[in-house]
């Protein structure tokens, strides 16, 4: 069913995090992406997308000792407990504007589609640095390019070269990773 | 030369996909509109800033879970140290004392919070830009005060006074830090290292009427006054106020010995009744009861003696 790769070593990260809270930074890193694509292409706005991350990696930490290894991802688990926030907000901004949300209630989870936006998610960091730092200001900061060419002091040609570099880029290294 | 036109096209397309988040421009070029389905996917880019962010939270939070769930790890009282050079303090705390560093996170005001474990001790340490330092004392119980004494020199501590027999029964040296504090030694002759009740770390606040800062444990913050030696003339040589598991000790300042302002966290049942308790025996607000990114519920008042103290709760956690 799943197209998520069970890493290897992922139960041994929950064991680990089991015992230790500590421990539980592993399994942060290895999934914050994927939770993150998945909220984000549910919520629009980036402070409740924001929000509703936080939200269930804290009550991951807190449920953690209750997980119980079924050989079902980690990463499955954690979507669900997305899945809930989502539909929580949801439901609460509905109550909040007295009208039904537009979230439809029945939500398949698309899980090959979250794998290849986190996957493009965490490859921005592979960027050369002036690349990277074109698509943060871009898509993230939502800079105009005439404001990104005065912070980069580069001419807004350069910029817009470095933004179709860094997109040639990233879909190079898509495909070596996703065939 | 096509590249040209490409970079120009697909730079439209962003803008509008920027601008119109909902509708997707039609783009001509097959290889701009491959690049362009990436773009779509990039508006959604977490902020490297949360990712960081959040990691130390749930890195905090976890640490407070793993004191408070383990009963060795139980500390009513932590003291926080705040100094200007972190990193000169910290490496101090290493060579001297051998303290441990458990957990580095940034600060909730900037900067950047560390915690320390000594022995059964937890204590914090931090800056924070433009804050000011939090001088306090530090009563440490060690196996050997002579040595620990040596140790604390060599790190670049300066002689408060040497090792000596006091006549409760301690071998005890002091010693000025460079940041602020001041650290008492002691060996505890009876037993070859601390007294029963006492853990290896206690705090100890200095005051010049240090009745009044008393009177303010006891009665602001509900510590229980466990020993009280007063001078001849009735002034507070020393007196030790309990915590539940903790201990704070206070002495009047006189002499070389200068009043603390230091800051220490209470972990307590009921934030708001704590903070309320503390305002009504003339506490003044630092911050008022709010709950905290990293799980906790947290308020700080300050005693009329310019020491602060804070108040913390685990957050109840929300089943998913």
């Amino acid at each position: 069913m799943t197209t998520l790769k069970s890493e290897a070593g992922e139960r041994q990260l929950i064991e680990a995090a089991q015992k230790d809270p500590r421990r539980f930074g592993g399994l942060y890193e290895q999934n914050f992406e994927r939770v993150y694509a998945f909220i984000a292409g549910r919520v629009r706005d980036r402070g409740v997308a924001e929000d509703l991350t936080s939200t269930v990696f804290h009550r991951a930490l807190e449920s953690l000792p209750r997980f119980e290894w079924r050989g079902v991802p980690f990463a499955a688990w954690l979507l669900r407990i997305a899945r809930n926030a989502v539909a929580d907000h949801w439901q609460r901004a509905a109550r909040e504007q007295g009208s039904a949300g537009p979230e439809p209630t029945e939500d398949e989870v698309n899980l090959e589609e979250i794998e290849r936006r986190a996957t493009l998610f965490r490859l921005v960091d592979t960027l050369p640095a002036d690349q990277r730092r074109v698509v943060v200001e871009r898509f993230v900061e939502q800079r105009s390019l005439r404001e990104i060419a005065r912070a980069l002091g580069r001419s807004e040609g350069a910029v817009k070269q470095l933004q179709f570099r860094a997109l040639e880029n990233l879909r190079a290294r898509m495909s070596e990773t996703h065939g | 030369m096509a590249e040209p036109t490409l970079i120009e096209q697909l730079d439209r397309a962003v803008e509008t996909l920027l601008t119109r988040r909902d509708s997707p421009p039609p783009a001509a070029d097959p290889e701009v509109t491959a690049l362009l389905r990436l773009a779509a996917d990039l508006r959604d880019l977490p902020r490297e800033e949360f990712k960081q962010q959040l990691k130390s939270d749930l890195e905090r939070k976890a640490a407070m879970t793993t004191t408070t769930a383990t009963h060795e790890g139980v500390q009513t009282v932590t003291p926080y140290l705040v100094v200007e050079r972190l990193e000169e303090f910290l490496a101090f705390l290493g060579q001297a004392f051998g303290a441990e560093e458990t957990l580095r996170a940034p600060g909730s005001a900037g900067g950047t919070h560390v915690e320390l474990r000594l022995d059964d001790s937890t204590f914090m340490a931090g800056s924070a830009p433009g804050a000011p330092g939090s001088p306090i004392a530090m009563h440490l119980y060690v196996p050997d005060a002579d040595a620990v004494y040596r140790r604390a020199l060599a790190a670049g501590a300066t002689p408060f006074y040497e090792p000596m027999d006091q006549p409760y029964g301690d071998r005890e040296a002091g010693v000025r830090d460079g940041h602020g504090n001041t650290w008492y030694i002691a060996t505890h002759k009876a037993t070859g290292h601390r007294p029963r009740g006492l853990r290896a770390v206690t705090p100890t606040l200095h005051a010049r009427g240090a009745d009044s800062l008393l009177d303010f444990l006891k009665r602001g913050l509900g510590g229980e006054e466990e020993v009280c030696e007063r001078s001849p003339e009735g002034a507070v040589r020393h007196a030790s106020v309990r915590f539940a598991d903790s201990v704070v000790e206070v002495g009047e300042a006189r002499g070389p010995i200068e009043p603390t302002a230091g800051m220490l966290l209470l972990a307590v049942p009921d934030v708001d009744a704590a903070y309320e308790r503390a305002l009504a025996a003339g506490g003044i607000s630092l911050e008022a009861p709010a709950d905290q990114r990293y799980g906790a519920r947290r308020a700080g008042v300050k005693d009329s003696h310019g020491n602060s103290w804070y108040f913390s709760a685990p957050l109840k956690g929300v089943r998913p």
